[in-house]
């Protein structure tokens, strides 16, 4: 039985084992591989995305609990790299290997939602995605930076 | 420089070099330097016309550089392009990177590896000598055929054209050319001599900027393709379990339910054993094939990943553990490296002077130290694509050493490399994990027995875990004879280990510093595969050497800093001293400090390889506090460096913060044990690795730079002075002395 599912206001029937993981259902039953996957037991939050605007770590969603959900991506979190964070990610060369940065910027688009205006102290409770390559401080400061309004 | 890559608005839907049209569009900038979502090369030849292997300029001014160092995280794919467009004096904006090609490095003999063979198509060191040289000399070489091609163009003298942001003038008429318009003459024009690069004061860029780097852009949107990204068409998943215990067999297994799952294709053995490799052909592998044995194993190939996934849990196996499977325990091992050190040596790496003399001194002192093994853990689990077919192999992977991953597929293909095609994709991360291609060899050795279709093998984080290649496990004992003046005049230091890397005494203390020096080692038959790990061998010297040297100055009664500061006093490198000076200065060394808090020092050096002025130094202090209960609190980590010179300093400050984070989770946090032979840790809930909130203020301080011309790599040398600086500052807080890490295991309470 197919399950329906929105990604980035896109409808998509997706035919596919209930048990499956949403992670694999966005990257490989549709091809959308923005969405790492890093650990598979949400440690990581590389596979973060927001379901019903929730940041969400997609490898503990199976497809079944998706179901009707509407889901965005790190594909969808702007149209074109327009999204403040985007650009602040870039200008401030924020990744180094960049595999975990999806993740990390769905869950910093997540908080700046909710806390405009947000703490350290809110960025270590929203932001906890695991980098080996250390650029938690640049994600701080470029959190801060989108937060104060700085033009890109 | 005006030329900076600013994000434009102006954006174009462009479709990117496309196999099978899949997932092949992708937003582009056309005003900006770029690098495509997919970073390797289309085809063998360069777009345009070309001038050398790595630059050709097309007809709308666009130069493509081909980059033989794979991005790793380090910004080499914006760095190589950067030297070449020093030289070359074109517009930045203009600049388009993709992988040089292993297959066309392969038919021309080796020209990719030109310069700096050894580490040739190595990811990072974009900066090496060798390389650094290669690519300003190819960038000012096209950058004169060019200015030769117009001076014949408009039969004035080469000496009267200026060349500029892609633009060539004949200074005395006004006339221009753009290059595009000139490209393909000047790839017709053969220079008598090759000319001289621009002296450093010349430099516009390099040493000036610190762009973007150009898969920032794919990085954000998601569209970067990693290994673990690709598809193909035709392509299934392959998910794999390899013996629990390294070096055991299968001995029987049953996957008869597997076999009945939905979207199951076929379930594989991998046997080590089995008959492989290019028989009649030397192997151009840089590092050989030693290293990339595979494992046994048995993998099921399905549609999707997820139906591998599932129906591997279903086979059942039973292994033939092999000879691992007596080591009970992490501490029986650790406790046969410590007794190895009472025993003789197999090496003998350093000698100098006469050590018997240490019963002379004054007074000795004595530690023994262990560090453990531990995963390097790069984000995107080991995986790779292949698509074998009667005569032909092409491979899609996240190599750290791309030709050593070209042979290596080759190899276990057994096809001759003329038959092999091979795509370098970004990387999520290796750390010394990606090097060896042992990973691609068990993704050949999958795709073969089930030739046809492209196979993309995933390691579950779990098994990537279990089944590593760890830094060494080591252990050793340094003896130091301090004389009267508290100074050490003899050293000895012991080491035990399995894996093992000779750098012991790569530090100015064995070279020099003392008097009377010996440095050996042992060698250990534990099962447990090693490898490369950010700073192989020197990640656990640092501390090692770096903790026992406070312990003397203790011993002497000196504030650790002087010490240091005496101890180097006669080495012909002012940058150690440098780096100690800056490091205390700007971290409030000496300040008065509660009980429980306290600071520490260390430094250390990656990529001397015995020579003064050379690679990097790092000098660390670190601000602690341990409550009574035990509980350790990094409040501050400050680092300086002497990497020489610098030439792109925002990545320089990336890679510093990093590797400094880096260093401090190997040191707190980084163990994998073994049960019954078995290695136990298997993602991160087991194997923690700090986040943004654990993460302590991480200052980089610029101030220890020598100025030497050497432009030194960053990546590993953090990785070595913190765990020691995190150690001697726990034991200027609380009197508790760190000889092991991790330092999370050790009972930090205090009255």
């Amino acid at each position: 039985m197919p399950y329906d599912l929105t990604v980035n206001g896109q409808p998509h029937s997706i035919d596919a084992d209930p048990s499956t993981p949403l992670l694999w259902v966005l990257r490989d039953h549709l091809g959308m591989t923005g969405t790492k996957y890093g650990c598979g037991i949400a440690q990581c939050g590389a596979c973060t995305v927001h379901l019903d605007g929730t940041p969400t770590r997609s490898c503990q969603v199976p497809l079944e609990s998706a179901a009707g959900a509407s889901v965005t991506t790190i594909e969808g979190l702007s149209p074109d790299s327009s999204h403040v964070l985007q650009q602040l990610w870039i200008e401030m060369n924020v990744p180094q290997c960049g595999y975990c940065q999806s993740g990390m910027l769905m869950a910093a688009a997540a908080l700046l939602k909710n806390i405009p205006n947000p703490t350290d102290a809110d960025i270590d409770a929203y932001v906890d995605n695991i980098c080996r390559c250390g650029t938690y401080p640049r994600v701080r400061a470029a959190i801060h930076k989108a937060a104060s309004g700085s033009k890109v | 420089m005006g030329t900076m890559p600013t994000i434009s608005r102006r954006q174009f839907i462009i479709s990117t070099a496309a196999f099978g049209g899949g997932m092949a569009l992708g937003i582009v900038d056309a005003d900006a330097a770029f690098l495509g979502q997919e970073p390797w090369a289309a085809g063998d030849g360069l777009a345009g016309a070309e001038l050398n292997p790595w630059i050709s300029i097309g007809a709308d001014d666009i130069v493509t550089v081909r980059v033989a160092t794979p991005e790793i995280g380090n910004g080499c794919m914006t760095q190589t392009p950067m030297l070449v467009a020093e030289e070359l004096a074109c517009d930045w904006n203009k600049i388009r990177a993709e992988f040089a090609p292993p297959s066309r490095d392969f038919r021309e003999n080796g020209v990719y590896a030109l310069g700096d063979a050894p580490t040739g198509y190595f990811s990072g060191r974009s900066t090496s000598p060798e390389r650094m040289k290669l690519m300003l000399q190819m960038g000012a070489s096209a950058r004169e055929r060019l200015k030769a091609a117009a001076a014949a163009e408009w039969k004035v003298p080469v000496a009267e054209i200026a060349a500029k942001d892609s633009v060539l003038t004949h200074t005395p008429s006004g006339r221009t050319l753009r290059y595009g318009e000139i490209a393909a003459k000047a790839a017709t024009v053969a220079l008598s001599a090759e000319p001289a690069t621009k002296p450093q004061s010349e430099w516009t860029l390099l040493g000036k900027a610190s762009p973007p780097k150009l898969n920032n852009p794919q990085i954000v949107n998601g569209s970067a393709i990693y290994g673990m990204d690709v598809r193909v068409p035709g392509m299934v998943y392959a998910a794999l379990r390899q013996s629990p215990v390294h070096g055991g067999k299968i001995r029987s297994f049953d996957a008869a339910k597997a076999k009945t799952m939905p979207g199951v294709l076929a379930v594989v053995t991998v046997d080590p054993h089995e008959p492989r490799g290019l028989k009649d052909m030397k192997t151009g592998a840089p590092f050989g094939y030693a290293d990339t044995v595979v494992r046994a194993a048995v993998a099921v190939i399905a549609e999707h990943y997820w139906q591998a996934r599932k129906a591997l849990d279903t086979v059942q196996v039973e292994w033939d553990d092999g000879a691992g499977a007596h080591w009970k325990t992490t501490g029986q091992m650790v406790d046969a490296c410590v007794a190895a050190l009472e025993k003789p040596a197999d090496k003998v790496e350093k000698q100098s002077g006469d050590v018997k003399l240490i019963d002379k001194q004054d007074k000795i002192v004595e530690a023994t130290y262990v560090t453990p093994f531990s995963d390097q853990a790069p984000m995107e689990p080991l995986n790779g694509t292949a698509l074998v077919t009667a005569d032909k192999l092409e491979v899609w992977h996240p190599a750290q050493q791309s030709k050593q991953a070209f042979w290596v597929a080759a190899d276990e293909a057994g096809m001759h490399p003329s038959k092999v095609t091979f795509h370098q994709t970004f990387i999520g991360g290796a750390f010394g994990r990606r090097i060896f291609a042992d990973d691609l060899r068990m993704v050949v050795a999958i795709a073969k027995k089930f030739p046809g279709r492209p196979v993309h093998t995933i390691w579950s984080r779990e098994e990537q875990t279990r089944q590593g290649k760890y830094r060494p496990l080591v252990a050793a004992k340094l003896r130091a004879g301090l004389d009267k003046t508290g100074m050490p005049a003899v050293i000895v230091a012991s080491q035990a280990s399995k894996g093992h890397f000779p750098r012991l005494a790569d530090n100015p203390y064995f070279l020099g510093c003392i008097p009377n020096v010996l440095v050996d080692a042992r060698l250990l038959p534990i099962h447990v595969v090693t490898g490369a790990y950010r700073g192989p061998g020197y990640n656990s010297y640092a501390f090692m050497v770096e903790t026992f040297i406070d312990e003397c100055a203790h011993e002497a009664g000196m504030d650790p800093l002087e010490y240091r500061l005496k101890l180097l006093a006669n080495w012909p490198d002012p940058g150690w001293a440098k780096v100690l000076r800056e490091v205390a200065d700007k971290s409030g060394w000496g300040k008065e400090l509660p009980k429980g808090m306290g600071q520490g020092i260390a430094i250390a050096n990656w990529g001397m390889n015995g020579k003064p002025e050379a690679g990097t130094t790092v000098g660390v202090v670190a601000t602690v506090e341990v409550t009574k209960s035990g509980i350790l609190k990094v409040h501050q980590l400050d680092a300086a460096f002497d990497c020489g010179r610098v030439v792109n300093r925002d990545a320089v400050l990336n890679l510093a913060q990093g590797g400094v984070i880096f260093g401090l989770n190997m040191a707190l946090n980084e163990e994998v044990n073994v049960k019954d032979g078995r290695m136990v840790e298997g993602n991160f809930d087991q194997y923690p690795i700090l986040r943004t909130g654990d993460t302590p203020q991480v200052n980089i301080h610029f101030g220890g730079l020598s100025g030497h011309d050497r432009f030194a790599e960053l990546g590993e040398p953090p990785a070595g002075p913190v765990g020691p600086a995190i150690g001697n500052a726990i034991f200027r807080a609380i009197g508790k002395r760190i000889r092991s890490t991790p330092i999370r295991k050790h009972d930090l309470t205090w009255a």
